[in-house]
């Protein structure tokens, strides 16, 4: 009596006994020892698979149950031992044995195995250069990689030892002679592996040796936020530069001498073998339970890529259903309930599949060392370039927070309250968040090896995209409180001036004002914006005009003229009549207040006021120096209209009066 | 000197030059040359000849295209290549130079022996 297991062998679902299981899963592993060291190895050993497959599945048609040992028997003897093949590719070994064995050697084994020893040969099989370092290692049955690691670090000294070693020694194809080796691992890559192979090497989780890598770096990226001052940003990015450089550099070195571990031997090899088994049993397990259910008969031409794409040597079972995971491979025994039977395939003509995926993998011919390492080399430029663009990306962002914090304050010159800041609010936190925290999750989500999801990426382009459009809206709703201009005209009855000169002076404002700072030595570029009132109840504006013309008529007249800007001339001619400046003259002394004030919630319309002197004929005015910066301002076009035969007052130069005081005057003739 | 070892050395250098006339007559996948070598008399493992193909494969004298199967996996049919033509035309060539002067030169040994063949029967 004996137990029957049902395999997937190949594609195939195969009924077995245990034992002829058994024999069969020694014999492939016998086949994978054999071929490991043929190029293309993996791929002989599948097809003798696939022909062991159809030689079941041809015996199983002809009413057989199972498959017993004896089949198993009959079919390795038709395939044959490995020590039956006629290869020739050992052929530098074999007559040597051959040699040795006819000379009666009774320690014929170790003898090979010395005799391979005591010569040193450069590796044809590893090699990053000449093959060298791993023809040493093989010498002295190490890991290449202590050799290679040597001649970079002492690399003066070992120049000229490589370059002489390389001409002197002949290449040789070696096998491996050490069980462990540290790889890189293409299964867990961030960058090129070197983690992912350390990690399996050290048998430690891969997060491990990448954070060790990318701890110099972080502090840094920390010590440079503590004291984020926006100005000094290029003088004191104090980034230990030489430290992250020289660990970059040591990545760069190891990625470029630990080769990767690309066939399933060198992936037993850095992992070690039961390491190895255990991980490929849990996948397996993974894919058997999410492929039990699932209808797998529509799909013959889908189903054979898969098979194709399996290089699986693993022995025995092998997945074939599993869609996207084609890296199935297995060493292990599956017990599944028996699947559903396979479609009977049309019987008619056969149909050609040709996959372009196998044909690449196929094609592909064996890259050389010099060459992975220029491919590696221009990965790496990649990977800073897009490493340097985030960083800036990163650091320019938390710098517009950072200057967001200064503008914050200018943000009631222009927005009201309620819906226009709650629209800043969720404009600014889409635009400036969305790519942060996209960014920060796309570098999470590749340290995790989390599957790519594209709709992350597009939402938070739509987001970010909204945000764009609510900014857009704002600025227009703002640009909109600028459409209309209104001015308002008010004449300032005077006393009778009775000397010959008007005298005009500033009254300065009495009270302590604020202004509106933007920090770090910004607030002196804008000078039209407003100031504060300390208790921040009224706007301060300095954009006062100040003309002078000649009077019509024998008098002294005065007026001010407002202008203001608004979303509508209502609005506009609301905030007018809030405007305070109010003129004092103490007889022929006109002063002026130092600044137009208006209620802060006007906010910034863009307000000015222009203060229009008419001067009598033969009567003068003098201005003092301190109204110097309000005389040459231009008054806005609205209120220009409102000057009948508006044209610059041409002052003549300032002159010095008896107390030193500097003065302009005005003066028209009596025509 | 090993018998085996040179019985191995003889088969080895026509092997290719068999195979590649299976394949010359028309698409074959690794069973039907199995088959043909067996009917002619020609022991052949499978796992001499899988190799084999792989790296006449590698040396781009054959190529190959996957064809589904009803009786199991798909299998590679191989055909020659351009390159795996003219390879082929000087084997022949080779092989011919080889048959005559192998011929001329061990006739006499055969005939003596085929003459004890027939004497002793």
């Amino acid at each position: 009596m004996k137990k029957v297991i049902n395999i997937n062998f190949q594609g195939q679902v195969i009924a077995i006994e245990e034992t002829a299981y058994e024999i069969l899963r020694q014999y492939i592993e016998s086949l994978q020892r054999y071929f490991s060291k043929e190029e293309g190895g993996d791929e002989i050993v599948n097809d003798i698979e696939c022909r062991i497959a159809e030689l079941f599945g041809n015996r199983l048609k002809h009413g057989i149950n199972c498959i017993t040992d004896e089949d198993v028997e009959a079919v390795i003897s038709s395939i044959g031992h490995p020590k039956d093949f006629d290869t020739d590719y050992e052929e530098p070994e074999k007559p040597a044995a051959s040699h040795a064995a006819s000379e009666g050697r009774a320690e014929e084994a170790p003898q090979d195995d010395s005799e391979e020893r005591r010569s040193l040969y450069r590796n044809a099989n590893d090699q990053i250069i000449g093959g060298v370092c791993s023809g040493l290692a093989h010498y002295f049955k190490t890991d290449p990689i202590w050799m290679r690691l040597l001649f970079v670090l002492f690399f003066a000294a070992l120049f000229w030892v490589y370059i002489v070693l390389w001409i002197v020694l002949k290449p040789k194809p070696l096998a491996t002679n050490v069980s462990k080796r540290l790889y890189r691992n293409p299964n867990d890559r961030f960058l090129g592996g070197v983690c992912g192979g350390m990690a399996a090497y050290f048998r430690i989780d891969s997060w491990i040796p990448r954070v060790l890598f990318l701890l110099p770096l972080m502090f840094n990226l920390i010590g440079m936020m503590s004291f984020f001052p926006l100005n000094h940003f290029f003088d004191s990015l104090d980034f230990n530069w030489n430290f992250n450089m020289s660990i970059a550099l040591v990545y760069i070195v190891l990625w470029i001498i630990i080769p990767e571990a690309k066939t399933v031997k060198q992936k037993l090899e850095m992992m070690g073998e039961e390491e190895y088994i255990r991980t490929i049993r849990e996948k397996v397990s993974d894919n058997v339970s999410g492929t039990r259910n699932r209808p797998e008969a529509n799909k013959p031409i889908y189903r054979a890529t898969e098979k194709v794409q399996n290089k699986a040597t693993g022995a025995t079972v092998v997945n074939a259903v599993s869609e996207g995971n084609a890296d199935n491979q297995d060493a292990s025994s599956q017990e599944m309930p028996p699947e559903p039977p396979m479609t009977p395939q049309p019987p008619a003509t056969p149909q050609p599949v040709n996959d372009p995926r196998d044909y690449a993998v196929n094609q592909q011919p064996q890259r050389s060392g010099c060459l992975n390492a220029l491919i590696i080399f221009l990965k790496i430029i990649f990977f800073t370039i897009v490493g340097f663009f985030a960083l800036v990306l990163v650091g320019v962002f938390i710098g517009i927070l950072f200057a967001g914090a200064q503008f914050m304050s200018l943000k009631s010159l222009f927005i009201d309250p309620g819906y226009e800041t709650n629209l800043l609010i969720i404009a600014l936190s889409l635009v400036v968040l969305v790519p942060v925290i996209s960014i920060i999750t796309w570098i999470i989500r590749r340290v995790m090896k989390c599957k790519s999801r594209p709709a992350i990426g597009i939402v938070s382009f739509v987001l970010w995209f909204a945000g764009i459009a609510l900014v857009g809206l704002l600025t227009k709703n703002v640009a909109d409180k600028f459409v209309t201009e209104s001015s308002k005209e008010t004449i300032v009855s005077l006393d009778p001036v009775r000397s010959e000169r008007l005298y005009v002076d500033m009254l300065p404002y009495a009270d302590d004002y604020a202004e509106f700072k933007l920090g770090y030595g910004w607030d002196n570029e804008i000078d039209e914006l407003p100031y504060t009132t300390v208790n921040a109840d009224s706007l301060l504006f300095k954009k006062i005009h100040l003309y002078v013309k000649k009077s019509s008529d024998s008098l002294f007249h005065v007026r001010t003229i407002a202008a203001s800007n608004g979303k509508d001339l209502r609005t506009a001619k609301a905030d007018l009549a809030e405007f305070t400046y109010t003129l004092e003259q103490k007889d022929s002394l006109l002063l002026l207040p130092e600044f137009l004030s208006v209620p802060i919630a006007q906010g910034f319309r863009d307000q000015s006021i222009t203060v229009e002197i008419a001067v009598p004929a033969g009567k003068t005015v003098e201005i003092s120096d301190a109204l110097s910066e309000y005389k040459n301002n231009e008054p806005p076009s609205v209120v220009r209209k409102r000057i009948r035969g508006y044209s610059r007052t041409h002052y003549r130069e300032q002159t010095e009066t008896a107390e030193g005081k500097r003065v302009t005057v005005v003066s028209y003739d009596s025509l | 000197m090993n018998i085996e070892n040179t019985q191995s050395q003889m088969r080895k250098g026509v092997l290719e030059y068999c195979i590649l006339s299976i394949i010359k007559r028309g698409e074959a996948y690794p069973g039907d040359i199995i088959d043909e070598m067996k009917n002619a008399g020609l022991q052949l493992l499978e796992g001499t000849l899988y190799p084999l193909l792989n790296r006449l494969k590698n040396a781009e004298i054959l190529t190959y295209q996957w064809v589904e199967s009803t009786s199991g996996p798909p299998r590679k049919y191989f055909r020659l290549t351009d390159k795996g033509s003219k390879f082929y035309t000087l084997l022949e060539a080779t092989w011919q130079e080889l048959a005559t002067g192998v011929a001329t030169v061990t006739r006499q040994n055969q005939e003596q022996t085929e003459d004890q063949f027939s004497s002793l029967s």
